[in-house]
């Protein structure tokens, strides 16, 4: 095995193409993830597939690397048809798959780790040694700097990919896929990772590479395959494409501008967001001086490819995130001294983008759904004792106003399709009085039907004097809905563009932070 | 609703219905008949009027215990605990006994409040490194079981020995003593405060505002964080309150049926407890009935000895198959649902 240890070479070099998928098509219930997607690799290549969060790449390269069966279509590895039953069959092919999330014992020391399960034996023990030397020729060879002898628990997550890489090299991959794999790095980490990658290429091996971020992939890519809603859009070599036609073909080329028709109505500010920053979960900086305000009447749309900063901008207004510089201030009262509770009740509405996980309970009613934010306060409540026959009669009210699709206030949420969930959520965070609404991807995994009664209902809250600011990937619901579009790039806001006159290649060349083309003067 | 509640309750029927079968299979193997052990483990349990005082007088500290498990449950903490806050419980609550001479009833009831505080001081260790540090609060409970028996063993032999006897505590005073319900049995007052408790609290997670932010706590974190309930805060008085429960258990036992605190005195209440909790699906009420099982199958098994060839011991085979199939059970819940399996064995 281990003289194998990257591959045999001779083996699998007759087909040009190290990866062949025709046909792909994968469903969950009726969400189709992968639909009828063709996909060929070449021998020697880096080749990035990109798309927005739920279009669709990690499933397909489940189905690859034998996580996942299709439902429909057919692999061909090296050239060779092949069922791949389980990630075992995957790697016998010479395929190696680098998670998102690492997998690794951090009591070991790397080159054990590196060793686990396929340990070099003497005389029946572990030959550590062998196994140390081994790891550092591997990671000196391929530029991947690690310590064999170190324990893993007290390295940094850029190391720990590096070892995750060094796993799959061991066991003699070929073809190595990555899954976001910059998600966790610092640009520093990045760049080093990208020299590694082209190691593996001029030593005739293969990359597949997930990302979402347009810079890396323009970087370091030979051929990029676009996916968008489970369908390839298409593949074409990186040298080809400019960053702004990326973006258009990963947010979709049919922008359609079907505005809302709307009545002035600007009012006062409610929000105001002066030179705010934030950090993210790895501690690097997500919010970079961020300045906007949010009059009462108006729709302030966030335009941006998922991931730059958008995420981090609606928790820091809801108080779930702190920002670590600047002011938020909603009708002049500064955030950062608010709790969660606070805000709410200072008047912010929240549709959370992660709906499943922090808009509803899911095994809970829609009655107790409905509940949530509100149970402190008259008529739910009397001092500390709930009224759940007031909480049951507004539940049954606001079902029949929002045209949620169920049996009744008792119904578990769970038993509700997507779009019915939304709507509980909006049906909650509407009707609570709050004069800001912070609304995060409202039609997201919606189906259309509920996405025209949600566009139509924040045009009823926009009429009735709320200040709204939307966050949305979707270029064309901000186009139809938003008075001024704000750009974000990299936690930057690259400029704005007034919602009637949103010009589609305006807003992907600041997607993609080409140019900042300089703010639109706003308005008195 | 009510189809999920039944599919619930069926789920946990067919969990002790494997555990009986086995346990069934197991007597066999001993060369007894399961009909015969079942048959003296009814009779030893409810046989008279007093063997069904007898099995009430097991099941109240298992009740309460229980009902401290479910006050954790609920806001998604798992005080495992409890049998440490028992102990520490049943010592305070002894040392008032003996140590202070006060009129009836306030003696009693100044006793139960100071297990009531023991209780919940032991477990606010715990809950202070849970709420600040995130450490895991079933290892850290746990491990405090220990010492909270050890330390009650050390304050019984080396402080407060009674001179003369058994590793056991002067007797406390007729003042503090819980009242009896019956003349023919030890039965006392606890196993009515232990009802009062579990209807309590079903009420107040039910009904109140707090109960409601608590409960979306321990089945939705993320969900009430963002609707703005203090879910750190939350989870440090739930485990708060369980063990202020577990302490008052202790209390009530050495106030009601021992009258002094003897070294372990009251082996794995604070475990069954849970256990009940865990088969009643951290339902307070629904625990009212699975302590009342685990009791009966304790007092039963007094019986078994006596009656069978089979051993007492049989009784916590059973017990530990039920807690097999309780969870296996959930982990194949764990399929459809595995939020709600993650919730409840987060280990």
């Amino acid at each position: 095995m281990v003289s194998n240890a990257l591959g045999s070479p001779t083996l699998h070099m007759k087909a040009e193409m190290a990866v062949a998928l025709t046909g792909i098509t994968k469903r969950f219930g009726a969400f189709v993830a992968n639909n009828a997607i063709d996909l060929a690799v070449r021998r020697g290549e880096i080749h990035a597939i990109i798309g927005e969060n739920g279009a669709g790449k990690t499933t397909l390269m489940n189905i690859l690397f034998g996580l996942l069966q299709p439902d429909e279509g057919s692999i061909r590895l090296n050239g060779e048809e092949t069922v791949v039953t389980d990630p075992a069959v995957a790697i016998k092919a010479g395929l190696g798959m680098v998670h998102q999330h690492f997998k690794l014992v951090p009591s070991l020391s790397v080159a054990d780790n590196v060793f686990l399960g396929m340990e070099i034996r003497r005389h029946g023990l572990i030959d550590h040694a062998a196994q140390i030397a081994r790891t550092r020729e591997l990671s000196k060879r391929f530029g991947l700097q690690v310590d064999p002898t170190e324990r893993v628990g007290l390295l940094s997550v850029g190391i720990e990919q590096r070892i995750e890489i060094l796993k799959v090299l061991v066991r003699g991959a070929r073809t190595i896929i990555l899954d976001e794999p910059t998600a966790v790095l610092t640009p520093q980490e990045s760049r080093e990772l990208f020299q590694t990658l082209r190691s593996f290429v001029a030593e005739g091996m293969t990359v597949i590479f997930i990302s979402h971020h347009l810079e890396e992939v323009m970087e370091v890519s030979d051929t990029v395959t676009v996916l968008r809603n489970g369908k390839k859009v298409a593949t074409r070599p990186t040298a080809e494409l400019s960053k702004d036609e990326l973006v258009r073909m990963m947010v979709g080329r049919e922008v359609s501008f079907d505005r809302r028709p709307r009545a002035p109505s600007r009012g006062d500010v409610v929000l105001q967001v002066e030179d705010l920053w934030a950090r993210d979960d790895r501690r690097l900086p997500a919010l970079r001086n961020v300045s906007f305000t949010v009059r009462s009447g108006e729709v302030v749309g966030i335009a941006g490819v998922a991931g730059n900063g958008q995420t981090e901008l609606a928790e820091v207004l809801s108080g779930l995130r702190p920002a670590s510089h600047g002011a938020a201030r909603l009708k002049g009262q500064n955030l950062a001294a608010l709790s969660p509770r606070e805000i709410r009740e200072a008047g912010l509405a929240h549709v959370p983008g992660d709906r499943m996980v922090r808009g509803v309970d899911r095994n809970a009613s829609i009655a107790a759904n409905m509940l949530m934010g509100r149970q402190h306060r008259a008529p739910w409540s009397s001092s500390g004792v709930l009224n759940w026959t007031a909480i049951s009669e507004n539940a049954s009210r606001l079902i029949k106003d929002f045209d949620i699709r169920a049996q009744g206030p008792g119904d578990a949420v769970k038993r509700l399709s997507g779009g019915n969930i939304q709507k509980v959520v909006l049906a909650r965070e509407f009707t609570n009085g709050a004069d800001f609404l912070l609304i995060d991807q409202p039609t997201r995994g919606v189906d259309i039907g509920a996405q025209e009664a949600i566009h139509d209902e924040i045009m009823r809250q926009r009429a009735a004097g709320r200040a709204i600011l939307l966050i949305s990937v979707q270029l064309d619901e901000l186009a139809a809905l938003a008075d001024r579009i704000l750009v974000m790039f990299n936690g930057r806001i690259m400029g704005e563009v007034a919602g009637d006159g949103a010009d589609e290649d305006r807003i992907g060349m600041m997607m993609a932070g080409v140019a900042a083309p300089e703010r639109a003067a706003e308005p008195a | 609703m009510i189809r999920d509640r039944l599919r619930e309750v069926s789920g946990q029927i067919i969990a002790i219905a494997v555990a009986l079968i086995l346990g069934a299979i197991i007597i066999l193997l001993v060369g007894e008949s399961p009909v015969r052990v079942l048959m003296t483990l009814l009779r030893g349990a409810f046989g008279d009027q007093e063997k069904i005082a007898g099995t009430l007088l097991q099941t109240t500290p298992i009740l309460i215990c229980g009902v401290a498990a479910c006050i954790g449950l609920r806001g998604g903490m798992f005080n495992v605990g409890i049998e440490g806050q028992l102990f520490l419980g049943g010592f305070a609550a002894a040392w008032v006994g003996f140590a202070f001479a006060l009129p009836p009833g306030i003696h009693m009831l100044a006793a139960l409040a100071l297990a009531v505080v023991a209780g919940a001081a032991w477990v606010a260790i715990p809950a202070y490194f849970r709420a600040r540090y995130n450490t895991n609060e079933v290892v850290s409970t746990i491990l405090s079981n220990y010492v909270a028996v050890l330390l009650t063993s050390y304050f019984t032999i080396f402080l407060f020995k009674r001179p003369g006897g058994w590793s056991e505590t002067p007797p406390i005073l007729a003042t503090a003593y819980l009242p009896e319900l019956f003349s023919f049995s030890r039965l006392n007052w606890g196993l009515v405060i232990g009802l009062v408790l579990a209807l309590g609290a079903a009420l107040i997670f039910r009904y109140t505002s707090w109960g409601y932010g608590v409960t979306m706590v321990g089945s939705a974190p993320k969900f009430a964080e963002y609707g703005g309930v203090n879910v750190k805060r939350q989870g440090f008085v739930v485990l708060l309150l369980s063990g202020a429960v577990g302490g008052l258990a202790g209390g009530i036992e050495t106030l009601g049926v021992h009258h002094r605190f003897m070294e372990g005195f009251a082996p794995g209440f604070g475990f069954d407890g849970l256990i009940a909790a865990l088969l009643a699906n951290g339902s307070p009420v629904a625990t009212i009935f699975t302590a009342l099982f685990f009791g009966a199958l304790r007092s039963g098994s007094l019986l078994l000895e006596v009656d069978t060839s089979a051993s007492r011991e049989i009784i916590t085979v059973i017990q530990a198959l039920i807690i097999l199939s309780v969870s296996a059970q959930v982990l194949v819940k764990r399929r459809g649902d595995s939020q709600a399996g993650e919730r409840r064995w987060k280990f």
